[in-house]
C-alpha cells in the first residue's frame, strides 16, 4: 500500500517537472484532448478494420469513414423504445457513453507522464468503469423483453465470468512486475529496458489480455462482427432493440470501447512508445498521429486474425477464454516463482 | 522518479527471460495437446513442443558455450519432430481413426485441475530450492509442471494414441528438466536417453496396432476385462 | 574375473543372434545352453565379489549386484529349459514358427537386459538397462496376442514407462546433486556418489530418492502403482510370467536399493527407511488382503510377489544388519519360490485349461509329479522351514526387533500369516478337493505334460532347501558383504 503511495506521490512530482517547457499546452487541455482523441478517433478504427478485412477478401469495401456516416444518419433518426420498458433503458446508453469518455482520463493515451487524473485510479478501476459500462447496457437489453438482446446479454455475461478473473491475474502480475497497478508506471517500466518485454510473464500476460479483448470486442473467433446470425451473436445482438440516437451513442460506444482496449494493450503492455513526454504543442500532436498508427495497425492484425479462422461454435468459446485464463495465471506463476 | 522504480521488479536477463520463455512455452503447448481434439492435431503439438525445446538446448549451448548441447539438439530434432510424428502419422493411417476418445472430464474443468496440479509442480520444484549452474529458476519449475500435466493428460483421455503421445510429451518434461538441472550431463547418456525414447517409440507402436487389431479401436473403453 | 562381466553381457546377445537362425531346435538348444552358461558364470562371481568388487569398464559387480545376478541367471537358465516345454503345448497354434521364433528372441533378449542392469556401474546405465528390460518385457506379454494380452501388455507400458520417465528425473536430479560437489565431468557412477557421502546437496538427494522409489517401485510393484503388475504377470507366457516375478521385479529393486545406499550415506538412515517403510507396509497389506479372496491362479502369484516386494522394502527399512542379510537372502529364495510356484502353476493350467482357481480340483490325484512340487514352492512362499524364505523373513523380522521396530515387526507377521491363509486356502482347494465326478471326469489322463516342464521344478525346489538348510559358505559370505555394503560399509 505504502509503494502505491509512493509511487502516485512520485507520478505527481513527475507530472510537475513536466509543465516547464514554453510552447506547451496547458495540461487540463492535454487531457481533454486524451478523451477527445478516443472519441474522436475510434469508429474511424472500426472502419480501417473493415476497409482491411473486405479487401483482404477480395472485395471494395466501404469507406473508411462509413462508421461516422453511419452515426451521424442514426443521430438524424426517430427514437423507439419497446413497450414496458422504463428508464433503465433509455439511460443505458448515456451511462455507458460517460463511462467510456471516463476511462480515458485515467489510462496513458498520449503522454508518458500522468496527468491530474490519472491517480483517480488504477486498472482495475478503469476495469471496473468498463465494467460497469456493460453491466447497464446488459440490463438494459435484459429489460426489453426481446428473445436476441437478452440471448446476447445473458452470453456476454456467461463469459464475462470467465473472462474478469483473467484480467484480474493479468493486473496481479501488473502489480508484481511493478509495485503498484498504475496503468502510467507499468508502461514506464516497459519502456524503460527491452527486457521487461520478453520477460515470460508479461509476453503471457499480454497474450491473455489480447484474447480478452478479442472477446470483448466481439472479434473472430468468438463472433463475426458485421454479422446478421442472430444466433451467434453475443455482444452485437444488446442493442438490437435501441434505435435513433441511442443506438448511435451504443455504437459509438462500443467502437470506443475497442479503441478503449487497444490503447491499454499498446500503450501499457506492448509498445508504449511514440507517447508525449512533455505537453508541448507538437510532441502532442505527433502522439496522436503516433497513436492512430499504431491502434490502425493493430486493426490491420485483428481484421487478418478475422479473415484467418472461423468463428468458434458457442460452447467452444468456454476453451478459448478458459486458454486465455490459463495463459494469466501462467503469467502470476512464472513471474512468483522465478522472477519469470 | 526513483521511488517509482523502487518498487518495479527487475526483468531477468535477456537469456533467462528467453528460455524462461521458452520453457514456458512447451508449457503452453501441453495445454494445447489437453485441449486438441484431433489425434493429428496432438502430434503436431508434440512435434511443435519437440522443436521448441531443440531450440532451448541450442540456446543454451550458445549462451552458455556447452558445445555438446548441439549435438544433442540435432538429435532430438531428428528424433523427436521428424521420427516420432512420422511413426505416429503412419500408425493413424494404418488404424484409419482421426478423432481422440472422449475426454473423462469437460474442457473447463480439465484446464482447472492441470492448472491446479502446474501450480502443485510451482510450490514443489520451489520447495527444493535446486538452483540450475545454466538455466533460471522459473525454468526448473516448468518442467515439473509439464511432466504432472502430461500425467493429467495420459489420466483423463481415453484412447491409446493420446496416452502414448502423453508419454512422449512427459519424456519432453524430463528431458527439459535435465537442460535446466544437468546440462552438463554427458552427451552419451542423453543420446542413449534419446536412443531409448526411440526404442519405446517403436514399442508403443506396436502395442497400439496389436490393441487395434484386438478391438477395432484406439479407445481404452475395451480395456476393462482384467481387474480384481 | 572381469572378463565374466563381459561375457554375462555377451552371451544373451549371442543368444538372441542364434535363436534367429532357422531351424526348429537351434533357438531351445541355444537358449538353454547359454542360460545354464550365464547361471555357471555367476556362479564363478560369487566368491571373487565375496571380497571385492569386480571391474571392467562400465561394468562392475560387487557383492550386492552378484546376488540380484544370481538370481537372474537362475531364472533365465530354468526358464529356459521351462519353455522347451512349455512351447510343446503351444503346438497347435496356427503361426507357432512365428509365435516360437518371437518367443525365444525375446526370452534372451529380456534376459539379456536384466542381466546386464546389476552390472551397470552407474546410475544412468542403470536406468536405460531397467527401461530396455520394460520394453522387451511389453512385447512378450502381448505375444500371446489374445484381448486379455494386449490390454496387459499396454498397461505395463504405459504405466511402466511413466514410472521409469520419473525414475529418470530421479536420475537426472541425481546428476545435478553429484555434478555440484564432483564437477561437470561426473558421470553417475556409484562409488563417487557413494564417497562424496555428505558432501551431497541433501534436498537434491531427498527429491532423488524420492522420485527413484516411486518410479523404479512402479516396476517393482509398490503400492499404490503396482497396478500393472497382476494384469501383466495373468496374460504373459508363463516362463515371461516366471521371469517377470522371480527376476524382473527383483532387478528393479536392485535399482531402489542403489539410491538408498546413496540417500543413507548422505541423509543419514531415517528419511529414506521411513519412506520404505511406508511403501513396503501399504504394498503388503494390499496383498495380503486381495490373496484372500482371488480367484485366477496366476494373479493369486501376482499378488504373492507384491507381497514379497513390500516384505524387501520392509526389511530395508529395518535397516540391522541381519535384516540387510535376510533381505538378499529373500531375493534369491523368491526368486526360486515364484518361478517354481508359476512353473507349476503354468503344469496347472495347462493341464486344466483353465486360470480360474474354482474349476481346478484334484491336482495331486491328475499330476504326480508337479502337484506336490507346486505343493512345496506355495509352502515355501509363506515361508514355511524349511525353506529359504523361511530363514530369510525369520532374519528380517530379527532385524526388526533389533532395531527396535517392533509394531512394523508385529504388523509385517501378522499380514504374511495372512497371505498364507489367502495362498493355503486356495492350493488346498487346487490340490486336495478331488473332482467332482460326472461325465468327462474319469477320463482325464494322469500324468505330467512335459519333462521339461518338471526338471526345472525339482531344481528350484532343491534350491529352496540348499537355502534354508545350510547356504553354502561361499553364498553366505558374499550375502555378509553385501549387507555389510547395504550397511553404509564400502
Amino acid at each position: 500500500m505504502e509503494e502505491v503511495w509512493g509511487g502516485r506521490r512520485a507520478l505527481h512530482e513527475l507530472a510537475c517537472h513536466a509543465v516547464v517547457p514554453a510552447m506547451t499546452l496547458a495540461i487540463p487541455v492535454v487531457q481533454a484532448l486524451q478523451v477527445l482523441t478516443v472519441l474522436v478517433v475510434a469508429p474511424g478504427i472500426n472502419g480501417v478494420i473493415a476497409r482491411v478485412e473486405t479487401r483482404l477478401q477480395g472485395r471494395r469495401g466501404s469507406r473508411v469513414l462509413q462508421p461516422y456516416y453511419d452515426i451521424a444518419k442514426l443521430f438524424g433518426k426517430e427514437a423507439l423504445a419497446p413497450f414496458g420498458t422504463g428508464w433503465v433503458f433509455l439511460a443505458a446508453p448515456l451511462v455507458a457513453m460517460t463511462c467510456y469518455l471516463t476511462v480515458p482520463l485515467l489510462i496513458p493515451v498520449l503522454t508518458t507522464f500522468p496527468l491530474p487524473f490519472g491517480y483517480m485510479g488504477d486498472i482495475l478501476g478503469g476495469g471496473f468503469i468498463l465494467a460497469l459500462a456493460s453491466f447497464v447496457i446488459a440490463i438494459a437489453a435484459a429489460s426489453t423483453g426481446s428473445p436476441y438482446a437478452q440471448l446476447g446479454a445473458s452470453r456476454a455475461k456467461t463469459f464475462s465470468a470467465i473472462t474478469e478473473p483473467v484480467v484480474l491475474f493479468v493486473v496481479f502480475t501488473v502489480a508484481l512486475v511493478t509495485g503498484t497497478d498504475l496503468p502510467y508506471a507499468l508502461a514506464k517500466t516497459v519502456r524503460a529496458s527491452a527486457d521487461q518485454i520478453v520477460r515470460p510473464a508479461h509476453l503471457l500476460a499480454a497474450a491473455a489480455l489480447f484474447m480478452v479483448i478479442l472477446f470483448e470486442t466481439g472479434r473472430i473467433p468468438v463472433e463475426t462482427h458485421t454479422g446478421t446470425n442472430e444466433f451467434g451473436m453475443i455482444e452485437e445482438a444488446r442493442s438490437f432493440e435501441h434505435s435513433g440516437p441511442y443506438l448511435a451513442l451504443l455504437r459509438w460506444g462500443s467502437t470506443m470501447k475497442q479503441l478503449i482496449l487497444f490503447v491499454i494493450l499498446i500503450n501499457v503492455f506492448i509498445a508504449p512508445w511514440g507517447l508525449a513526454s512533455d505537453a508541448s504543442l507538437l510532441a502532442v500532436a505527433l502522439a496522436i498521429l503516433a497513436l492512430v498508427g499504431k491502434c490502425a495497425l493493430l486493426g490491420v492484425g485483428i481484421a487478418v486474425i478475422d479473415d484467418s479462422f472461423a468463428k468458434l461454435r458457442l460452447f467452444k468459446i468456454t476453451e478459448f477464454v478458459s486458454a486465455a485464463f490459463m495463459l494469466a495465471v501462467l503469467s502470476v506463476f512464472t513471474l512468483y516463482f522465478g522472477g519469470g | 522518479m526513483a521511488s517509482l522504480i523502487a518498487g518495479v521488479a527487475e526483468p531477468p536477463s535477456s537469456f533467462a527471460g528467453l528460455t524462461t520463455a521458452l520453457a514456458v512455452l512447451m508449457l503452453v503447448i501441453e495445454f494445447g495437446m489437453l485441449q486438441a481434439t484431433l489425434l493429428r492435431a496432438q502430434i503436431r503439438l508434440y512435434a511443435a513442443q519437440s522443436v521448441v525445446i531443440s531450440v532451448l538446448a541450442v540456446v543454451v549451448a550458445f549462451a552458455r558455450d556447452v558445445p555438446e548441447l548441439y549435438g544433442l539438439a540435432a538429435f532430438s530434432v531428428l528424433l523427436k519432430v521428424v521420427a516420432v510424428p512420422l511413426v505416429m502419422f503412419r500408425l493413424l493411417r494404418r488404424t484409419n481413426q482421426e478423432i481422440a476418445g472422449s475426454r473423462a472430464l469437460g474442457v473447463a474443468s480439465m484446464v482447472l485441475l492441470a492448472v491446479a496440479v502446474a501450480a502443485f509442480g510451482f510450490f514443489a520444484s520451489a520447495r527444493f530450492q535446486l538452483g540450475s549452474p545454466v538455466l533460471p529458476a522459473a525454468a526448473l519449475a516448468v518442467p515439473v509442471a509439464v511432466i504432472l500435466v502430461s500425467f493429467v493428460l495420459m489420466i483423463v483421455r481415453r484412447d491409446v494414441a493420446s496416452q502414448a503421445i502423453g508419454f512422449f510429451a512427459l519424456e519432453n518434461g524430463v528431458s527439459l528438466a535435465s537442460l535446466v538441472v544437468a546440462a552438463g550431463l554427458p552427451l552419451i547418456l542423453e543420446v542413449a536417453f534419446l536412443f531409448d525414447l526411440l526404442v519405446a517409440v517403436v514399442v508403443f507402436g506396436v502395442l497400439i496396432r496389436v490393441h487395434h487389431e484386438q478391438s477395432e479401436s484406439l479407445s481404452t473403453e475395451a480395456l476393462t476385462e482384467l481387474r480384481g | 574375473m572381469p572378463a565374466v562381466l563381459l561375457a554375462l553381457t555377451v552371451l544373451p546377445l549371442l543368444g538372441v543372434v542364434l535363436s534367429l537362425l532357422p531351424g526348429r531346435w537351434i533357438a531351445p538348444a541355444v537358449s538353454v545352453t547359454i542360460g545354464v552358461a550365464c547361471l555357471g558364470l555367476t556362479l564363478t562371481l560369487v566368491p571373487a565379489a565375496a571380497h571385492g568388487p569386480v571391474v571392467l569398464g562400465f561394468l562392475r559387480a560387487d557383492a550386492i549386484s552378484v546376488v540380484f545376478e544370481l538370481g537372474t541367471a537362475f531364472l533365465y537358465a530354468t526358464a529356459a529349459v521351462y519353455s522347451v516345454g512349455y512351447l510343446r503345448g503351444e503346438h497347435e497354434r496356427a503361426d507357432f514358427s512365428r509365435y516360437s521364433g518371437l518367443f525365444w528372441v525375446g526370452l534372451n533378449l529380456f534376459a539379456w537386459s536384466m542381466l546386464c542392469a546389476p552390472l551397470m556401474n552407474g546410475l544412468a546405465l542403470l536406468w536405460i538397462a531397467v527401461e530396455i528390460t520394460t520394453v522387451v518385457s511389453a512385447l512378450l506379454v502381448a505375444l500371446d496376442g489374445t484381448r486379455g494380452s494386449a490390454e496387459a501388455a499396454w498397461k505395463y507400458v504405459l504405466i511402466a514407462s511413466a514410472g521409469l520417465g520419473i525414475a529418470l528425473l530421479a536420475t537426472i536430479v541425481m546428476d545435478y546433486a553429484g555434478a555440484s560437489v564432483l564437477g561437470p565431468s561426473f558421470d553417475l557412477a556409484f562409488t563417487p556418489l557413494l564417497h562424496a557421502g555428505t558432501a551431497l546437496p541433501h534436498p537434491a538427494v531427498q527429491l532423488a530418492f524420492v522420485l527413484a522409489v516411486v518410479g523404479f517401485g512402479t516396476k517393482v510393484g509398490l503400492f499404490p502403482v503396482h497396478t500393472w503388475l497382476p494384469d501383466a504377470h495373468s496374460e504373459a507366457p508363463t516362463p515371461v510370467s516366471a521371469m517377470l516375478s522371480g527376476a524382473l521385479l527383483a532387478v528393479s529393486f536392485y535399482a531402489v536399493l542403489r539410491y538408498y545406499q546413496i540417500a543413507a550415506t548422505t541423509l543419514g538412515s531415517g528419511f529414506p527407511r521411513g519412506v520404505l517403510l511406508v511403501f513396503g507396509m501399504l504394498s503388503l497389506l494390499l496383498a495380503a488382503l486381495y490373496l484372500v479372496e482371488q480367484g485366477n491362479l496366476k494373479r493369486l502369484l501376482a499378488y504373492s510377489s507384491v507381497e514379497h516386494m513390500g516384505i524387501l522394502a520392509i526389511g530395508v527399512s529395518f535397516g540391522a544388519p541381519i535384516a540387510f542379510t535376510g533381505v538378499l537372502l529373500h531375493v534369491l529364495a523368491h526368486a526360486a519360490a515364484k518361478s517354481n510356484a508359476f512353473f507349476g502353476a503354468g503344469v496347472l493350467v495347462r493341464a486344466y485349461g483353465t486360470k480360474e482357481i474354482g474349476r481346478i480340483r484334484g491336482g495331486l490325484d491328475r499330476l504326480p509329479w508337479t502337484a506336490p512340487l507346486f505343493l512345496c514352492a506355495i509352502l515355501a512362499l509363506s515361508a514355511m522351514p524349511p525353506f529359504g524364505l523361511f530363514r530369510s523373513e525369520f532374519q528380517i523380522v530379527a532385524g526388526g526387533l533389533a532395531s527396535a521396530r517392533y509394531v512394523p515387526a508385529a504388523a509385517m507377521v501378522a499380514l504374511v500369516t495372512l497371505a498364507f491363509l489367502g495362498l493355503s486356502m486356495a492350493t488346498t482347494r487346487m490340490l486336495f478337493v478331488p473332482r467332482p465326478g460326472g461325465p468327462g471326469a474319469a477320463t482325464a489322463p494322469r500324468g505330467e505334460p512335459s519333462a521339461w516342464m518338471v526338471a526345472p521344478m525339482v531344481v528350484g525346489v532343491l534350491a529352496l532347501l540348499v537355502l534354508g538348510l545350510h547356504p553354502p559358505d561361499a553364498l553366505a559370505a558374499l550375502i555378509a558383504r553385501g549387507a555389510a555394503e547395504l550397511g553404509g560399509a564400502l
